[in-house]
């Protein structure tokens, strides 16, 4: 990465962290935004606590999701489990069809209102990427090796631990990125249903007609996004590199 | 010492591997020829059971290896393919450490071993130990897969085409070294290949097979001298067969005495090499010495000649 794009993201970095822990200071930026006097600055919560609560759902959904399409995407790799592999091609699918606010819709009256449904719906929706991703890290793993591995007298777990999955991990990775970056801009309508979070910002402004509180929930958002986008790419480059792969490699 | 004995494999109605024997005397190299399709490669991966046979068994040192778990198998015979198979995310060391790890050896062993194999292949330790596979060119690579192969000191060693992928400058260099290689280490190694120069050049014994059947197992000469088939003497070259012959022997066995005038051929040259000798420089006979220097006698183109002629 050059030096300017670093600049460039530590300033977002420390842009954002300035504006969420003392959101006053650029007060003046928002209030041409607002009529009739309407506050600048969010004032039913503060924005902290709300960022790291929405961190902490996506967080959750997506963890849950990377155990579960990691771990169906070996088991229907495995030559006892893939005559499972339609199947759960089909599930998966089907949560990254479902709109999560339908989810949400049905959730709500199954678990109750506030994180759980946005969790639910996240965790549906963040399934089929890091499935995918998980398919095709495995798939591409050099058959000579594995042959070689075979060979060598390595079992199933072996082959599997040392050989497919740290060949399969960068592609696996860039799957989970996928899924939260997806996350954290789902998980906004998680407000609907109560989910504290970052969409109670916008929800508020566009209740009150008031395009500065509707701007800060996104702006929030969007550089939390390119953010954590970015985080993610520079480990997944590191663990290529780690694992002796040239880093052009892997897009 | 591998004993096969009636090795079949079955896929459904198609028969790959057709009620072959054979043997493989310790320390020697035997290497099975034949077209593409004929039963080589499957042959070879029923010895460390990659392949389940459908009949018959083989013996590694007199032992049935159906009675030994198959990865414990493994861990004791070297196998080489032609890709190399080498893992990309270790690094050289990793990679021929890899049977050594496997087997629960310590650090400092496997590290001592791992650097007794760099030198043997001549790949200098500080320079290569911690580079990649991709980092290496086709040669080191090869030499990597066969290294890895040989880290646990296995009793055996398999190779399927293992210099199919270089080209033929650094295959010949390749050959020499691994020939070098197991006489140091006294390995027993069953080599395929369609290559017959390959065959002629590394074999101890030759087993030749076509369409899942072994159709002779002998010593190169006798390959040449008394085939089998029709498709053994097609397949080592009709024409080439004589000069194949001479490739096989040494001045030393068409040696007689006297003297002669030039340029002195020493007794370990093929007799290909010395005809070629006498036609270049346009002469009847050579003097020829030992490896100290010494005059022992002199080679003559109608001596190799001789040896050169096939039973009618």
């Amino acid at each position: 990465m050059s030096a300017r794009a670093l600049t460039f993201r530590a300033a977002a970095l420390i842009l954002l962290v300035a504006f969420i822990t003392a959101p006053q200071l650029f007060a003046f930026v928002f209030k041409p935004l607002t009529v009739n006097d309407a506050p600048a600055i969010y004032n039913h919560g503060s924005l902290l606590a709300l960022t790291l609560s929405h961190l902490r759902t996506v967080f959750l959904a997506t963890l849950a999701s990377t155990v579960l399409a990691v771990g169906l995407g070996i088991f229907v790799t495995r030559p006892s489990g893939s005559e499972f592999l339609p199947l759960s091609r089909s599930l998966v699918s089907i949560g990254q069809t479902f709109p999560p606010v339908a989810v949400l819709a049905i959730a709500v009256p199954l678990v109750g209102f506030g994180e759980k449904p946005t969790f639910i719906a996240l965790f549906l929706y963040g399934l089929l990427p890091i499935f995918e991703n998980t398919l095709a890290g495995l798939s591409e793993v050099p058959p000579q090796a594995l042959e070689a591995a075979k060979g060598m007298g390595m079992n199933a777990r072996q082959r599997l631990l040392q050989v497919e999955l740290p060949l399969a991990l960068p592609v696996i990775l860039a799957g989970i990125r996928l899924s939260v970056i997806i996350g954290l801009g789902t998980a906004t309508i998680g407000s609907t249903v109560a989910a504290k979070g970052l969409g109670e910002v916008i929800i508020a402004g566009l209740q009150s007609n008031n395009v500065a509180f509707v701007l800060q929930g996104g702006l929030v958002v969007a550089l939390l996004a390119v953010l954590i986008h970015d985080g993610m790419g520079i480990a997944e480059r590191a663990v290529a590199r780690r694992l002796g792969r040239p880093v052009d490699e892997v897009a | 010492m591998i004993e096969i004995e009636h090795l079949t494999k079955r896929y459904g109605e198609t028969i790959v591997v057709d009620d072959v024997s054979l043997r493989v005397e310790e320390g020697t190299i035997a290497v099975v020829v034949g077209t593409s399709g004929a039963g080589k490669s499957t042959l070879l991966r029923m010895i460390n059971r990659l392949v389940e046979p459908s009949s018959g068994r083989v013996l590694i040192d007199g032992r049935d290896t159906l009675s030994i778990p198959e990865d414990e198998l493994r861990h004791r015979i070297g196998y080489v393919i032609q890709a190399y198979g080498l893992f990309p995310h270790r690094t050289v060391s990793q990679n021929i450490a890899t049977v050594p790890r496997l087997l629960g050896w310590d650090r400092k062993k496997i590290a001592a071993r791992v650097d007794e194999l760099l030198d043997l292949f001549q790949l200098d330790p500080g320079e290569f130990a911690e580079k990649f596979p991709h980092e290496l060119s086709g040669g080191q690579q090869q030499r990597v897969g066969v290294a890895r192969a040989l880290a646990a000191k296995p009793a055996v060693l398999l190779m399927d085409e293992p210099f199919g992928a270089l080209d033929p400058v650094i295959r010949s260099k390749a050959q020499d070294d691994l020939l070098a290689i197991q006489r140091r280490l006294g390995a027993t190694i069953v080599l395929v290949t369609h290559d017959m120069n390959e065959a002629f050049h590394l074999g101890d014994r030759i087993a030749v097979m076509d369409q899942a059947r072994l159709l002779q197992y002998a010593a190169p000469a006798e390959l040449l001298t008394h085939p089998a088939e029709p498709f053994v003497e097609q397949l080592t070259g009709t024409a080439e067969r004589p000069f194949r012959l001479l490739s096989l022997t040494r001045v030393k066995e068409a040696l007689e005495p006297g003297n002669a005038e030039g340029e002195a051929l020493v007794l370990s040259t093929t007799l290909h090499d010395a005809l070629a000798r006498l036609i270049a420089l346009g002469k009847d006979a050579l003097p020829v010495i030992d490896a100290s220097g010494k005059a022992v006698g002199r080679i003559t183109v109608e001596r190799i000649l001789a040896h050169g002629r096939l039973p009618a």
